[in-house]
């Protein structure tokens, strides 16, 4: 009985799902932050000479490396290095094999937004460098992922070519119903924590697409992204949260702004001086990153730019949410094409 | 809001309409219609309803149901205006969108004998209707309820470039599968309004007109539309200081969201609330640009908060 209930238990904590393995052939580097966070930073290396500067993958908040490649026909990396770019994932700290908060080890939970982009990212950009002598890489960021690098780049952030932005929202207050319930919800965590959202995907992700419900298209569109994609992207894809990411983010829900911790770096009036080129990526029906706060760090940015909707309005396959953009079945056509097509032409 | 839903319930029976044509100053024809409270109304500011081009009064009323019969409810008078090329005033003149705002919106105005009015614009049209009320509407409007008005304009997507470079011929696309498909992807994408009413609102569009469609195209190009030397739409919404409510749907292909919300920034006098609607956040729909007015669940999602915003006292 007790080996029964353990084994049930062990198979909700991972999700009850076949965790796909990456390539062989990546390597993995395990660079330091100036905190003492080792992070896991995979190398997808093409076979051939690549056709030009290496790009690196940022996952998003509650989500690590396995976003950008999930298994062998939803994967971003892959596709990248199957059209000639090597590709690098990054898993922040707290995600993925990057270090978790560790008390006894000096890295104390609690963390906000402000250490990925003045601590996580160019430790991993020197990384990149230190290994390919590359120069400049493209970038490309999910979600939060896009909002380290927008904050980066406008507080003077170098060694980025190119970059694309997927679902980045630069602004959060929008008089959803969602927005006071997060509001209370943030109250009530503790500071120094870690939001255990990985462990509730891995429980939620034997159940997921059961039945059509509106926490579902929260997140995706199923005729997109297949039920058993998103069952695999609860179950290894998703990380824990710091509270104090949250805490940043309940910020710039109450006040509009997108700005560090304290209130002190104004990101988005800096991103006017930001002259690196990026096409930002919008999804019609994304319900997490609406598409007001996409194009609000569009008009932000300085340019060159590019705006890009995705929707069928504009030739796509399929409609798309949130996380459609890195995993749905259609968005190689409709994302990965156009993103390297964007990339490929920069200058 | 649950008293605002009651009296919505009830005003699903037949109501009085009067109809007047009103002449603007070029000599082309304005229709507007006059929806009167019984015995009431008095003491309450009527309510100036102006519907997105193509679309027409059935917008705001269609098979005794609607935002004009909501509003009635609660004693409100309310007028709504079909400016030339839409509904009775079709096919009307083509011309510049230009003409809408100097020509046919101040003939509304000076039609409307009350003082003051309280306005609900929609779309594209509702955006020239914001750009009156610092000028044509001087002095005359209390508050505003913007459905989907596009601020930071811009082409929402190739679908709706590749239309108006066709010249606008909405009422011909409604003919064909492939047509009606293209209006539902613009207009109701995955929409909850009734079958057979989203038919009969598609086979309503108005043609825009060739010279119309290219001057909402050269719009939404250039961002900003001029409306004479150093003015211009944008210029008049940065002096926008009514009272507004901004609606947006998550699905509205003919003006996305993300091109209506930045009138938090550009009007802000006017402190713009934003209500975003989405399924996420238990709204029966992610509302498109029609399913705004007409869908199934409309009358609490979307008139409700609009009719109680309308309601609350001038700042």
């Amino acid at each position: 009985m007790r080996v029964a209930l353990t084994a049930i238990a062990l198979c909700l904590a991972s999700g009850c799902v076949h965790v796909a393995p990456r390539p062989v052939a990546t390597e993995t580097y395990r660079p330091r932050t100036s905190d003492g966070y080792g992070l896991e930073l995979v190398r997808y290396r093409t076979p051939t000479l690549p056709k030009g500067p290496p790009v690196l993958l940022l996952h998003g908040v509650a989500a690590n490396s396995r976003n950008m490649d999930l298994d062998e026909g939803h994967s971003l990396a892959r596709w990248l290095v199957a059209h000639g770019r090597e590709a690098w994932t990054l898993s922040l700290r707290g995600t993925g094999s990057s270090d978790d908060p560790d008390r006894g080890s000096g890295r104390p939970p609690g963390y906000a937004f402000d250490v990925f982009w003045k601590d996580d990212l160019p430790t991993a950009l020197q990384e990149i460098e230190r290994v390919t002598h590359a120069g400049p890489v493209d970038f490309v960021g999910h979600s939060m992922g896009g909002l380290v690098l927008y904050a980066y780049l406008s507080q003077g952030g170098q060694g980025v070519h190119a970059a694309v932005t997927l679902g980045s929202p630069t602004r959060l207050d929008w008089g959803t119903r969602v927005e006071p319930v997060i509001e209370r919800f943030g109250a009530l965590v503790p500071v120094g924590f870690s939001i255990p959202t990985a462990f509730g995907a891995h429980l939620a992700a034997p159940f997921h697409g059961l039945a059509d419900a509106p926490l579902q298209r929260l997140f995706y569109e199923p005729s997109n992204t297949p039920v058993p994609v998103m069952r695999a992207l609860f179950a290894y894809g998703t990380a824990d949260i710091s509270s104090g990411v949250l805490e940043q983010f309940r910020g710039w829900m109450a006040t509009g702004r997108f700005a560090s911790a304290d209130g002190q770096l104004d990101f988005r009036a800096g991103l006017s001086q930001v002259h690196t080129p990026v096409l930002v990526v919008a999804a019609r029906l994304d319900h997490i990153a609406l598409t007001p706060g996409v194009r609000d760090g569009y008009r932000a940015l300085g340019g060159p730019k590019q705006w890009l909707l995705v929707c069928p309005a504009n030739g796509a396959g399929a409609e798309y949410g949130h996380m459609d953009l890195v995993v749905g079945d259609h968005a190689p056509h409709d994302v990965f094409t156009p993103l390297l097509n964007f990339l490929d032409a920069q200058p | 809001m649950i008293a605002v839903l009651a009296v919505l319930a009830l005003a699903q029976g037949q109501l009085e309409v009067s109809h007047r044509k009103v002449v603007a100053s070029d000599g082309a024809a304005v229709a507007l219609y006059r929806y009167s409270p019984p015995g009431r109304g008095e003491g309450q500011r009527p309510v100036l309803l102006i519907a997105d081009l193509g679309f027409g009064r059935q917008l705001f009323d269609l098979d005794g149901r609607g935002l004009a019969r909501a509003l009635v409810a609660r004693g409100r008078t309310v007028y709504v205006a079909e400016l030339r090329g839409q509904g009775a005033a079709a096919p009307g003149p083509d011309g510049e969108l230009v003409d809408l705002v100097l020509r046919d919106l101040p003939a509304v105005a000076r039609a409307i004998p009350e003082p003051t009015f309280d306005l609900v614009a929609h779309g594209w049209a509702g955006a020239l209707a914001l750009a009156a009320v610092p000028v044509e509407f001087a002095g005359r409007v209390g508050r505003v309820a913007a459905i989907a008005t596009p601020a930071d304009a811009d082409v929402p997507s190739a679908l709706v470039e590749k239309v108006l470079h066709a010249g606008g011929a909405l009422s011909s696309l409604a003919q064909d599968p492939d047509g009606r498909a293209a209006l539902e992807q613009l207009f109701a994408v995955r929409s909850t309004i009734p079958p057979r009413e989203l038919s009969t609102q598609l086979a309503l569009l108005g043609d825009l007109g060739p010279r119309r469609a290219r001057s909402l195209l050269r719009w939404m190009q250039r961002h900003d539309l001029e409306l004479g030397p150093g003015d211009s739409v944008r210029a008049r919404l940065s002096r926008l200081d009514r009272p507004t409510i901004l609606v947006l749907g998550l699905a509205d292909g003919w003006v996305g969201p993300e091109l209506a919300a930045p009138l938090r920034e550009f009007a802000p006098r006017a402190q713009v609330r934003i209500l975003s609607l989405s399924s996420a956040e238990l709204a029966a729909e992610d509302y498109g640009h029609l399913s705004l007015l007409r869908g199934a669940k409309a009358a609490r999602d979307v008139w409700a908060p609009i009719v109680a915003f309308l309601e609350e006292p001038l700042p």
